[in-house]
């Protein structure tokens, strides 16, 4: 795959061997892609690294689709894609530099996701969309989207959960990073959103709530989504700052800092994880 | 005539944080809104010292504009915060039935305008002038400075109607003397030709520092040019467009925003509207969606809002052979601000 392609595009093909190490490899590639920056969405793979290596194991290529609501997470899936060998390694170097296809907060323009968000709350809309378009057209697809617990502030959101709901789409599956984590800090200093899984089951959905780092049970719960008939959120219970444990506790979640000696020391933990030194 | 500093400028941080905080001591009808951008839209401020009229509405603009809206029709008066894209796009019919309509004192703060921000299509405002100078009884500014900045709270406060306001993020760069005023009636003839100019320059926001750039560039090769800052681009100043454009032989605009419905927008209808013929440059995006970089510089550049975009177009206005001159890049400290 070039800057270009997409995971529902016809011919497009990987296999995930080993899920966990992908989601070391993940948060491994998003330290460098964010290292020549000095600063920037690593919180975001972080959080989402099991759930983003999780949506490649399950997600058929060539034939589901995936939506990135909030186009900040771009940064986890492009790790992945680069990790599984369909995306370029030319275009993750270019990951937010001037003039660069690969942006850092994802777009419509993105690669590899099929449908990107910059804006946030737009994505499940899409993705409701989508999986409307596949049933008018008897598609066997499914759509996964990914959205994140700052959006449920957004009230769009839940106009697209209602709406999925009574079309009764159970085809769609939303994987939500609850890492409580937005600009200002944690969610639940700002707004109170809890409790999410009870308000998306009031809304028509099948909810369950989970570790989102445990990326066995990530994976099962997707493949056990989309069979039932109901549109399947799962809640994915995370943090920020999960898996690398040089980073100081108090690095903001949204824009983390990385100057060079710290990007260094989170290189060499992640590499020597991946070769099995530590876990 | 006011007095201005020469580039790289010194650059401050939250003048107009500090400002809002020292009106709203003054004024216990002030309350101060936020959409999750607390610090980078200067209100951390406000939250300190006067947390009981803090409202973080959380990152929900349709619903922040609704409240805002209330507020005012209870005599309180809400400075609305968020970046100028979500400020503008996300809430639009909110804006437009729960406060501009009924004409509520509601002051919506719009930060990090046009392709000051490298986040991409989705974060940068090029279009808000555009939006909310087409709501009747909207007033809109786009300042250029810290001094500037630092009036906007006093100067807008007993507007009678809604007012929106584009802020720069970040380090805010002091072009201005103190004594500088900010008015709402009046844009600011900041040079004038001695016996007639072949070109007016009218500029606004962050694209003043770039147009006093290319006047002195300009005038090094024989062009006599005035220049306008115009912070306010509704109600216009129609009366100071006009008199410089009526000494000059073309006019340019520069503004960082589509150039479609903007300040450039707002003096072609001044120009076509008293009959003054004028050829006229705008320099702005050209009608064209931006892209993530790593730097706003870049940005600027790219889609010429710089130096060199505007001497260009007003070279080329003029008819003159050859290229333009070269505009020289004046370097710039980590705690200073030059143009691009």
């Amino acid at each position: 795959m070039s800057a270009t392609g997409h995971v529902c595009d016809p011919g497009t093909y990987w296999t995930v061997p080993d899920p966990a190490r992908l989601a070391t490899a993940i948060r491994l590639r998003a330290v460098r892609m964010v290292a020549p920056l000095g600063f920037g969405y690593l919180g975001q793979a972080l959080s989402s690294a099991e759930q983003v290596a999780a949506l490649f194991t399950v997600l058929r290529p060539g034939r589901d689709r995936l939506v990135c609501s909030p186009g900040h997470y771009v940064i986890a899936i492009f790790a992945a894609a680069a990790e599984l060998g369909i995306l370029d390694e030319e275009a993750v170097r270019g990951y937010g530099q001037d003039g660069s296809p690969v942006e850092a907060i994802g777009t419509e323009r993105s690669p590899v996701a099929d449908y990107v968000c910059g804006s946030l709350g737009q994505g499940l809309s899409a993705a409701a969309g989508f999986a409307l378009s596949d049933r008018l057209r008897k598609h066997d697809r499914r759509t996964f989207a990914m959205v994140s617990d700052g959006e449920l502030e957004e009230g769009q959101v839940w106009e697209a959960a209602m709406l999925a709901a009574h079309h009764r789409l159970s085809r769609l599956t939303v994987l939500l990073d609850a890492n409580n984590s937005q600009v200002d800090g944690p969610v639940d200093t700002i707004t109170t959103i809890e409790p999410i899984a009870a308000k998306w089951a009031a809304f028509g959905w099948d909810a369950v709530d989970l570790d989102g780092h445990d990326v066995d049970a990530v994976i099962r719960a997707l493949t056990g989504a989309g069979d039932g008939d109901k549109p399947s959120v799962l809640i994915n219970r995370t943090s920020t700052t999960h898996g690398l444990h040089c980073l100081p506790p108090d690095a903001n979640g949204h824009f983390i800092k990385l100057p060079p000696e710290l990007a260094a020391r989170a290189e060499a933990e992640l590499l020597a994880r991946l070769a099995g030194r530590d876990d | 005539m006011t007095e201005l500093k020469e580039p790289p400028y010194r650059t401050v941080l939250k003048p107009y944080g500090q400002a809002l905080v020292e009106l709203a001591g003054r004024r216990e009808a002030v309350v101060c809104l936020t959409g999750d951008l607390t610090r980078q839209c200067e209100i951390d401020l406000f939250a300190g010292a006067f947390p009981e009229r803090f409202i973080h509405v959380g990152m929900a603009e349709a619903n922040m504009m609704g409240i805002a809206g209330a507020l005012a029709r209870d005599g309180f008066i809400p400075f609305v915060h968020t970046f100028g894209v979500f400020a503008t796009r996300r809430p639009l019919d909110q804006i437009i039935n729960a406060i501009a309509f009924p004409g509520l004192k509601v002051r919506i703060m719009g930060f990090m305008p046009g392709v000051s921000s490298p986040g991409g299509p989705s974060h940068q405002a090029i279009d808000d002038v555009a939006l909310m100078r087409a709501l009747p009884g909207m007033t809109v500014l786009d300042v250029a400075d810290a001094v500037e900045a630092r009036q906007v709270p006093a100067a807008i406060v007993d507007v009678d109607g809604p007012v929106y306001v584009r802020l720069k993020r970040g380090e805010i760069p002091v072009m201005f003397g103190d004594d500088h005023r900010l008015r709402l009636d009046r844009a600011d003839v900041l040079a004038r030709g001695d016996d007639g100019d072949d070109v007016a320059l009218l500029a606004s926001g962050m694209m003043l520092a770039p147009a006093l750039a290319a006047a002195t560039l300009l005038r090094s090769h024989g062009v006599s040019v005035s220049v306008v800052n115009v912070p306010v681009i509704k109600p216009l100043d129609a009366a100071t467009v006009l008199d410089v454009a009526r000494a000059a032989r073309v006019v340019v605009t520069a503004e960082n925003h589509t150039i479609v419905g903007g300040l450039g927008s707002a003096v072609a209808e001044a120009l076509a509207e008293a009959g003054l013929g004028r050829p006229l440059r705008r320099i702005g995006l050209p009608d064209t969606f931006a892209e993530g970089a790593l730097t706003a510089a870049y940005l600027f550049g790219k889609y010429g809002l710089s130096t060199q975009a505007i001497a260009d177009a007003a070279w080329t206005a003029l008819g003159r052979r050859g290229g333009a001159p070269a505009a020289g890049i004046v370097p710039a400290e980590a705690d200073e601000y030059s143009p691009v």
